[in-house]
Parts: structure tokens; sequence; C-alpha cells
């Protein structure tokens, strides 16, 4: 595959979705430049709408790296969402229970590690189930998702819920504990500029180091990787551990930067919407940035539609099933 | 059956000529075996006969006209059928759905009119095994029986079998040996590949053995002794001359191994020492995969002792594609691969990070070094398999290696890739590194080895020091 295709096919996949979903629309007799539009303007049109749009983007983008590391290695996890409940449930039981008064500068970084360790750790959990018990990471990490968001309705009820006990969350963050907002971006956190800083790291890490080519040859070829002496046990452990983490982390920072406490349905399934952006990415962790923009816009957008041009928002969920079906048609061309 | 004839058949492949004139005539109610060398052809000239693989020249005749195959269908449509070593079928369908695959009729399948065609035909073929069963529950032997009466119920008269007594247990071969017999008898026409003499002289009428893709000459098996079918296959060229620069002084004991049993290999003990190649003869499945991971590391000794005492240890694959290379990776990311096992070491790699620009000028010395054919940047996938061959080598020499493995090496590879392959074996041997040459092709053994050990049925023959080509063949072929 050519350096210019890596680029124009995941763009003309998303304007090949936008334009069939304005076919259908127009089918159903919607008028399609107006929902378009209407979603445009809900995405980047105004102050507010930009900065529900990039807030979007920050979990979509640290999830969509992890994701994109892990299929490389040619692990198939699907565990995202999972990984940010345990993070933010993580990060909040430090919050909330063991953080001493400090100033945010230590508070929000140990918050932060805290998530990372807590998503690291289920990502762990299905590495080891696979290589001691050759349980398929497909279906570990997706039931692990499960584990993961019935232990935060769990604890929203249970020893992390409110001194007052009246709805199921946890107490509000003190204000040490918040990630501070970016000047002149609104409600936007300093956690953008962590996850745009991220993306070449794990760029770098994937293309540039001894870690990444052992990694993408195991993805790429286990038997030879194991020929050439990489133990692919190993290298699952890691990627695992590292894509766990980087979900965790976004779990944290949704707690620290947005929210300030936690409660149920924290993600509206940012850990699933991110594997359609690592894949639309083509599993670049640069072109993860701006796939994570794309679907994030089309979450925040999807709200305007409806209620300017009246037509439903779960037309967003077909632009994205467009998406990944144009993708995957690219993807088997580009094979023959 | 019709008497099938194949004329002096040529194909290419790229650049390897894998048919240079191969001939052969199969007669009404004949078993007629098809003998040669592993890469000698036979393979696919039974491709070109079930018209898998169009010839680039020659001719087929059935009954005497002229025939082009546009495919198995044409084939079969002649009664000509390739009956598959390994099932071909759907394992997880019954055996009656198996029998009727591809000739179902209509839209509708009644599986109670299924299961009755299918029991008459086993009852007919004498095959006894409970037709709704899926077809996976059967033995090896009972699918190959199951695809030779597909084969006949397809109308076939001329059955091809490429090496089926391979996957078969000694019983099973007498089994098969009757089935063949049987069809004979009524007039079928069966070709029979087999790298074992002894079923050969067993089973069939006529041979004809293939040498690098041309016919030696075709003679009856009545009379003939597994000893002169030897060498007749491995022919008498084969004892060419001994290493040029003869066995260098024996250097220090660089890799040993001591009564290793591990799947596949039973008690196997060799000494390679610096500076000599040391040749491991061998017809293929005789143990030599299992050699090459138990020496890569990817197969665990049941017992005895490996022992590398002049590190690193480097395995040149036989299987470029599946073990050698990641053939999505660039040029210069699979001659990373093996440093990149331990963080990598400089200058490409510091502290584990790759230097770019270092990783191109590694390529480009590995390029010009060994003439690859190649830019940096060229995915393996789309080198030649001469070129594949070069960079697996570059790879597994840059490492500096005491003691290189080469498994087939040469395998796949025109002349010139052949003469530069060898050439780079014998410099490595020549400066002192040891080598361990693991080849099916003798005369590349009787080459390039300064000793030569034979592998049989994953154990390791030991031939006297003066032994020619022919005592080298009948360790091969296990004729004692």
């Amino acid at each position: 595959m050519t350096r210019a295709r890596l680029w124009l096919d995941p763009l003309l996949a998303s304007l090949g979705a936008l334009l069939l979903t304005a076919v259908v629309l127009g089918a159903l007799g919607h008028h399609p430049g107006r929902a378009l539009l209407a979603l445009w303007q809900g995405a980047f049109g105004d102050q507010i709408a930009l900065e529900a749009t990039l807030l979007r983007a920050v979990p979509l983008l640290l999830i969509g790296l992890g994701t994109a590391l892990s299929f490389r290695a040619g692990i198939w996890n699907i565990g995202g969402e999972g990984q940010l409940a345990v993070g933010a449930l993580l990060a909040t039981a430090f919050a909330t229970r063991f953080l001493p008064d400090v100033s945010a500068l230590v508070a929000v970084p140990v918050l932060l590690l805290a998530g990372a360790l807590a998503g690291g750790l289920l990502g762990g959990l299905a590495a080891e189930l696979r290589n001691r018990r050759s349980v398929s990471e497909v279906l570990s990490t997706l039931m692990l998702n499960f584990i993961g968001l019935h232990a935060v309705a769990w604890a929203v009820r249970g020893p992390l819920q409110e001194a007052a006990r009246t709805y199921p969350q946890s107490d509000a963050l003190a204000d040490h504990a918040r990630l501070a907002l970016i000047p002149g971006l609104g409600r936007v956190h300093y956690g953008l500029l962590l996850a745009l800083l991220l993306a070449p790291l794990v760029w770098a890490l994937l293309f540039r180091s001894a870690a990444g080519l052992r990694l993408r040859a195991v993805g790429s070829n286990a038997a030879a990787a194991r020929f050439a002496g990489i133990s692919t046990e190993r290298e699952t452990r890691r990627v695992m551990w590292l894509a766990g983490a980087l979900a965790g982390l976004a779990g944290a920072i949704e707690i620290v930067g947005v929210t300030g406490r936690l409660f149920q349905n924290l993600s509206p399934g940012y850990g699933f919407t991110a594997i359609a952006v690592a894949l639309l990415a083509r599993l670049h962790p640069l072109a993860v940035v701006a796939s994570a923009l794309f679907f994030a816009a089309l979450a925040s957008g999807g709200g305007a539609m409806q209620r300017v041009a009246g037509v439903p928002s779960v037309a967003v969920q077909m632009i994205e099933a467009f998406v990944i079906l144009i993708s995957a048609g690219f993807a088997v061309v580009a094979r023959r | 059956m019709p008497t099938v004839e194949l004329c002096s058949v040529r194909k290419k492949f790229g650049e390897i000529q894998a048919l240079a004139g191969a001939s052969l005539e199969i007669r009404e109610g004949e078993i007629h075996a098809l003998l040669g060398e592993n890469g000698a052809g036979k393979t696919t000239l039974m491709r070109v006969l079930y018209g898998l693989v169009r010839p680039d020249s020659g001719e087929l005749m059935v009954d005497g006209s002229a025939l082009t195959l546009r495919g198995p269908r044409d084939a079969l449509a002649r009664g000509i059928a390739l009956v598959p070593q390994h099932f071909m079928g759907i394992p997880a369908l019954s055996v009656a759905e198996n029998l009727i695959l591809g000739e179902e009729s209509g839209v509708w399948l009644s599986s109670s009119k299924v299961v009755a065609r299918a029991r008459e035909i086993l009852t007919r073929h004498r095959l006894d095994v409970d037709a709704s069963r899926p077809a996976q529950g059967l033995g090896v032997s009972q699918q190959q029986r199951l695809e030779v009466i597909r084969a006949l119920e397809r109308g076939a008269r001329l059955l091809i079998l490429d090496e089926p007594t391979a996957v078969l247990a000694p019983s099973e071969v007498q089994e098969l040996f009757k089935l063949l017999r049987e069809l004979r008898a009524h007039g079928c026409g069966v070709v029979f590949i087999s790298h074992k003499l002894e079923e050969i002289t067993e089973l069939c009428d006529r041979v004809t053995v293939l040498r690098a893709g041309a016919t030696v000459g075709t003679r009856d098996v009545a009379g003939a002794t597994a000893d002169e079918l030897a060498s007749w296959m491995l022919g008498d060229d084969a004892s060419v001359e001994a290493p040029s620069e003869g066995p260098a002084s024996a250097g220090e004991l660089a890799l040993s191994l001591e009564r290793v049993h591990a799947a596949g290999l039973s008690d196997v003990s060799l000494e390679l020492r610096g500076g000599e190649i040391l040749g491991v003869a061998g017809i293929d499945g005789n143990g030599q995969s299992e050699l090459e991971e138990v020496l890569a590391g990817t197969r665990a000794l049941e017992s005895g002792e490996l022992c590398v005492l002049r590190q690193p240890l480097a395995v040149l694959s036989g299987n470029r594609h599946h073990t050698g290379l990641v053939l999505d990776f660039s040029v210069e990311e699979n001659l990373l691969l093996a440093d990149a096992v331990d963080g990598g070491s400089p200058p490409v790699f510091r502290a584990g990070w790759i230097s770019a620009a270092e990783r191109r000028r590694n390529a480009e010395r590995a390029i010009a070094r060994f003439a690859i054919r190649a830019a940096p940047d060229s995915a393996a996938r789309a080198l030649s398999g001469g070129n594949q061959q070069k960079l697996s080598i570059a790879r597994a020499l840059a490492m500096a290696p005491g003691v290189l493995a080469a498994f087939n090496p040469c395998r796949g590879l025109d002349q010139g890739a052949i003469a530069f392959v060898r050439g780079e074996l014998l410099r490595t041997a020549r400066s002192g590194g040891a080598v361990l040459l693991v080849s099916t092709a003798l005369d590349e053994i009787l080459q390039l080895s300064d000793r030569i050990l034979v592998l049989f049925r994953g154990r390791l023959v030991a031939l006297p020091a003066a032994a020619g080509s022919s005592e080298i063949g009948a360790a091969m072929l296990g004729v004692t």
C-alpha cells in the first residue's frame, strides 16, 4: 500500500459514508443537505459544540491508540469499554477515599496512573488467560467488559456511593483532584493535550522501537517472530497491559477532567466506538487523531441533527456503519 | 480407461524451470509409479495432468488425440482424477453430504435420500462407515478411501495418488494397496507417487523416473530391485566431485546434540566443529522441519541435550514464507528482526529506539553485499524467491553466527542464486564458522559437505567415511 492510499482511503470512506447517508435520508423524505449541515453545526458550529466534540475525542483517541497497538500485534482486544470503566473506578476510589490533601500537581497524576493501572490489570488478565489457558482474547475481553461495567454499578451503590446515599453515584471529587482546563477552550481540559502527545509517542513506539518491531512481527507472522526468538506470550502480555492502560487512563481522565464523579453509563460506548476509530485509521497512531475527531464529531453532531433537522440521531450510527463497511471494502480490494 | 500420454511437457514458474521435457504414458489397468527426488517435478506434472497447471509446451494425448485441459472439470470429464493426500472435503459435514458435494441436483436436499444414496455407494465400495456421521470422525485412511470413492463416483478411470502412504500407518498401507489392486483388476489406471522404493516394487507395474523436471525413462518394475531404482532416481552424476577444499582441519566443537528426543526426532546426536560443513541428507518429512524447530528453540526437547558452544546460532529456515521472513515487513525491518529480540544493538538501535537513518544504511549495506535486487523499503512479499532467500541469509549472517544451520537453502532458486547461496555457505565455513547443511537435494550435500549424515524417520544414520552416493541414497530410502 502506498503512503498516499493510507490517508486517501479513510478519507474516501468517511466522505462516501456521509454521501450514502445523505442518499438514504433523502429517500426517507428528509432534506439531506439540511441534515448534514445540522450535523456539522452540532459538531463544530460554535464554541459549545466544538468543546463537546473535543471532549468526546479524548477517550476515543486514547482507547483508539491502544486498540491500534493491540490489533497490530494480532491481539483482538475489544475490552476498551471495561478497561475504561475500571480505570474510572479506581481513580474515583483513590480520589474520594484515599487522597490526602495534596496539590493538584501531585494528585492528578496519581489518579491518572491509578486509572491506567486498573485498565492495564484488566487487559493483562486477558493476556494471561490467553497465554496460560488459550482463552481467545476476543471472548475474554468482551466478557471482562461486563465485569468492569458491573463493578462500577456495584461500587456506586456500595463502597463508593455518595455520603448522602441518595443517588447511585460517588461523591464529587475535590477541586485539587480535578484536571485543569485549557484557557480559552471552555470545558476542555489538559487531557486533550496529553492524548494528543501520546499519539506520536505511540507511533514512535510502534515504528521506531525494538518493542514495536517485535509487536508488529508477532501480528504479521507469529511463526516467523517465534522463529527469530521473540516470545509471543511476552509480547501479548505487554501489548494488552499497554492497551488496557490507555483505556484505563481514558476512564480516569473522564472522571478527573469531565464528570468529577463516578456513575453508571459514564461512557456512551467509547470503548466500542474506539474499535471503529482504530480501524478507520488503518491502525496508524497518527491517523487515529483524525479518526477520533471524526467519530467524536458524529456523536456530538447527531443530537443537533435530531433537534434542527428532525432526523433521528440514530442516523449517526448509520454513518458509522457505512464508514466501517467501506473501510472493510477498501481493505479487501487492497489485498487483491 | 483411456490410454493417457503426456509428451515432453515444459513448465516454468517465474525463473524456475519446473518441468523440462517430462513424458509419461499410463496404460489401461496398470499401477504406474512416478519416482523422483524432491523438486524433480512429480507434483507439477500431476497437476498438469489434472488441469490445475497449464503447461508452456507439450501435449496431453487421451486415446491418441491431443487435448487441452482448461481445469479439473475437463480432466474429470475425461475420467482423470487427483486424489488428495489429505481430506479435502468438509469435515463438519456428514460422510453422505461429502459424497454428493458438488453434484447435488435441485434446490432442496432431502437428507434421507442423500443418506440412502450414500449408503448405497458405500456398500457398493465396501467401505463400512456410518454415512450420517460427520466426516471429521473418520480416520485418515478412511478419509482417503472416501476421496477415492468420490473420484470413482464421478466417473474417474485414472486415479492420481500423490504420496498417499505418507500419512498412513503400515497396516493402512496394505489396505490401500488392496484397494488399488482391485481398481487395477477393474481396468482403472493409477499413478502412484512415493519415495518408498519397497512400496513401488511391491505394488506397481511400471515406473517412470523424473530428474530435474525431465523424464529419465520408464521401465517394468518386475525384476528391478530397490537398489537399482535408487541409483536410477538419484542418477550417476550425483557422485560429483568432493568438496573443493577438502575437510578443513577440524576446529573446536561448535554445536552438539546429544541423544535428543523430541516429537518427530529420536535419539539424534551430532557434533559440529568450526570450519566444517556437516551435510544432513534425507527425504522430506523424515524429521527435517522438526530438527529446524528444535534448533530454533520453538520445539521442546523431550530429553537429551542441545549445546551451542559457539554463539550465536543462526537458523536459516527452510520455509521462507512461513518462518523465515515477515512478508509484510520491509527489507529494512526484516533485517532487524533477530536483533530486536533483546532490544537491539547499536548503531541501529539506541536504548531500544530505532534510528531511521541507520536502519536504512544497514539495509543498503546488506543489499550491496548480498546483491539483493530490492529497495530498503520494498516489502519482502514483493521480492522474488531468490532475493527473499538472500535477504534471509543476510539477516542470518548479520548476526555473525558461530553456527549456521541452513535448511534447504537453495530450494526453489535459480542457478545464479544457487551458486551465490552455496558460495556463502562455503565462505562461512572457510572463515571458521560451523555450518550444518540440511538438504533434501543430494547433489548439494555431496558438493558442499565435509561429512555426511542421513536423516531417516527421525533418526540420524551415520555412514562409513568413504560412502558414495549409492550408499547415501540407500540410507535416505531406508534400504539396507
